[in-house]
């Protein structure tokens, strides 16, 4: 999967003009996610080696999404993600590079969407385990987790730790009966300490607010069933409120104040949006015009914004916020 | 990672000639020799200065290969371990080495780690500049310093230290939005702080520093963040009385007002203006308190205030979304705490008045309106 950009760009056909309806062009994303892995001939797809098992995952999301499934190879796509399995349980983005924990989550995520994790018991005993354990031991003393054993701490790190486990089915929550693999008060303490006066949350306490980290804190308290007893209606609202000044007038969104929009916070803000029960808050025809214009007609694929060069990360997050918006012929999404 | 803000070039025109595709083979081929020359050596172990310089070659082309970043620490870790190893005399180090090792209060071995990582420091340096938004340089950056704090004395780990905040100085003052940037200054002020054993405290020329941000630009919103969070401590080191807590309040309010008053479209100030009014909110989790004691009567006489500030910002703002904002969400506070007297100060008219406008000027929001619409019970 080349995480190579282009060589469509967002906005319409090849004579720049938009069509009349704007349409979404299921059809070419589908070719176009084909396709990436034929790119082998471009320096930039050797050049983002380090983010390919990414790549594949949100390739293969956006395909799902679109309802196509099966447009990527099942086998080949397993193959791909056992060969980045190391010893100690964490997965690297591609063979040769070092486990991460962002990587690991993306090799579970993919995992769960083609149902593969009995192939990893076959191959490695006790494999989902091992993959737990591998991301337990990033869990650092005041609750949050580091990303590998260099060191950096983030809550994007912390939110892929409990989506991973959910989805391995190894939350302490999920497993009452067995002692907890992680510490979950541990770990809300932190995403707690990390949320400031506006109701948004930073990447460690002391941080501005910005809506990535407001999607990886709202996921870490949604996927351990805290999020409506922490943040109360008061606090939905004032995030609420945060959240949806990030519509800008061309109906796309931004990250933080003052900045330009981008495709991608059509996912990082609209599922906060989903979590906090404010998706209302935003104006949704204006958005998805936004999204749709976004996309290139010809070649397939999303870009950041209309007239930008596409790429996966955009074309499955684009879709990702279409569908939270439920547009039609996409399959549901869910927000955390 | 993905790409952001790269200007489209139609299929038809990028280049595809055989020309070209040969130069782009080659360019890969380069890539991945040069790619191959660190895991190879890696793989056996070879920590030589020549692994470091492969591992540079690559980082260069592409700082986003972290592993690569994992196998450059290998290779200085091995180094260092084998500095303490040395035995006397030091007859490999040249003597000039040796005096500055001296002059510095070093012994021997550290000065070859204060080498060591200075000239890593200065090779991150220009790939900094050149990728001011790429975690991993951040990150190896703030290794190395943790490892000079590790093995140096405290008078050389505090002049890096310094040089960090020169450095980030630098950087904030290029791009004053980059969290990284911002991220990097508490880990070194908490450094400098940490290595004086508590009798330094940097946090009154920390805020001297947003002051400075705010004069060069009234819009620097990550410069008004961390001027709220520098606050509380503030006043806690100043050791500030009620009186003084009172006189910083109002002076922060008229320092906001002003601004507001040449710009209420800004949003980085009326984020400043919600901070300060989020001290008087008993219902907000993560606000701070800067009076002390906050009494009833404090929370009313500020609300007043400020309604009738922001009302007189009206006049030549009427199309101002932020202005209807703050009318209405400091009016609904205020008549949850006056509930009698309230409603003279403000009055239902015109409350349904800044709403209808607010609809007017921000229908992408109309759903939000609606919802305030039921909340206010008008």
């Amino acid at each position: 999967m080349s995480l190579a950009a282009g060589p469509g760009r967002g906005g319409g056909g090849a004579q720049g003009q938009l069509p009349e309806e704007l349409q979404l062009v299921v059809e070419k994303h589908v070719a176009y996610i084909q396709s990436l892995d034929t790119r082998r001939e471009e320096l930039e797809y050797h050049l983002t080696e380090h983010l390919r098992i990414s790549g594949i995952y949100w390739g293969l999301t956006a395909l799902h999404l679109l309802g196509h499934p099966d447009a990527l190879p099942r086998e080949g796509v397993l193959d791909f993600v056992f060969i980045c399995l190391h010893e100690n349980g964490g997965f690297s983005p591609a063979p040769g590079h070092d486990p991460h924990m962002l990587y690991t989550l993306s090799a579970v995520q993919i995992l769960a969407m083609v149902d593969g994790f009995g192939e990893l018991e076959k191959k490695v005993p006790d494999g989902k385990t091992k993959v737990a354990r591998y991301i337990a031991s990033l869990q650092r003393a005041n609750g949050t987790f580091a990303g590998d054993e260099w060191g950096e701490t983030d809550t994007r790190f912390m939110y892929g730790a409990l989506n991973a486990l959910s989805l391995l089915g190894l939350l302490p929550q999920q497993q009452p009966d067995q002692p907890p693999m992680i510490d979950i008060p541990a770990a809300m303490a932190h995403v707690k300490a990390c949320q400031n006066f506006d109701g948004g949350f930073g990447s460690e306490p002391g941080a501005e607010s910005h809506s990535g980290q407001v999607f990886t804190c709202c996921g870490a308290l949604s996927i351990a069933g805290e999020i409506d007893s922490y943040l109360g209606e008061a606090g939905k609202d004032r995030l609420g409120a945060w959240l949806s000044e990030r519509q800008l007038p061309s109906g796309g969104l931004n990250g933080r104040p003052e900045k330009l929009v981008d495709v991608c916070y059509s996912w990082w803000v609209m599922s906060s949006m989903a979590m906090i029960d404010r998706l209302h808050w935003i104006d949704k025809g204006k958005l998805t015009a936004f999204i749709l214009q976004c996309q290139d007609a010809d070649e397939g694929g999303l870009a950041d914004r209309p007239g930008d060069m596409v790429d996966v990360f955009h074309t499955v997050f684009g879709i990702a916020g279409l569908s939270l918006l439920g547009h039609p012929g996409l399959v549901e999404v869910d927000a955390a | 990672m993905a790409s952001h803000g790269i200007p489209r070039v139609s299929g038809t025109l990028v280049d595809k000639s055989e020309q070209a595709k040969e130069k782009e083979r080659r360019q890969i081929e380069r890539y991945k020799a040069a790619e191959a020359e660190v895991i190879d050596r890696i793989r056996v172990k070879d920590y030589s200065a020549t692994t470091l310089q492969a591992t540079s070659t690559l980082l260069a082309q592409n700082p986003e290969y972290y592993t690569i970043w994992n196998h450059r620490r290998l290779v200085l870790q091995d180094a260092i371990a084998k500095e303490p190893t040395r035995t006397q005399p030091d007859d490999d180090i040249d003597a000039a080495d040796l005096t500055a090792a001296r002059l510095a209060n070093q012994t021997p071995a550290q000065h070859q780690i204060a080498l060591l990582l200075t000239e890593d420091l200065a090779f991150l340096l220009p790939l900094l500049k050149q990728y001011p938004k790429c975690y991993w340089i951040w990150n190896h950056r703030a290794w190395l310093l943790a490892t000079a704090t590790q093995h140096l004395p405290t008078s050389s780990a505090v002049t890096l230290w310094q040089g960090e905040m020169g450095l980030v100085t630098k950087m904030l003052g290029m791009d004053s939005r980059n969290f990284h940037g911002w991220g990097y200054r508490r880990t070194a002020v908490a450094a400098l702080e940490g290595l004086s054993g508590g009798d330094v405290s940097l946090v009154e020329p920390e805020f001297e520093y947003t002051t400075k941000m705010i004069r060069a630009n009234l819009s620097n919103f990550s410069a008004w963040h961390n001027r709220g969070r520098l606050i509380p401590r503030l006043l806690v080191e100043r050791q500030a009385s009620s009186e003084d807590r009172r006189k910083l309040f109002d002076a922060e309010f008229e320092l906001i007002t002003t601004a507001l008053y040449t710009d209420p479209y800004d949003q980085s100030l009326w984020f400043y203006h919600q901070y300060l009014m989020s001290t008087l909110d008993t219902g907000n989790k993560h606000s701070v308190s800067i009076l002390e004691p906050c009494t009833h009567g404090d929370r009313v006489r500020y609300l007043e205030q400020e309604i009738e500030s922001i009302r007189e910002m009206l006049d030549g703002a009427e199309d101002c979304k932020y202005i209807y904002q703050a009318l209405l969400e400091y009016s609904m506070r205020y008549l949850e705490m006056e509930v009698e007297a309230g409603n003279q100060k403000v009055t239902t008219a015109e409350r349904k008045g800044w709403l209808e406008e607010l609809r007017k000027i921000d229908p992408l929001r109309e759903g939000r309106w609606n919802d305030l619409e039921s909340k206010m019970k008008l």
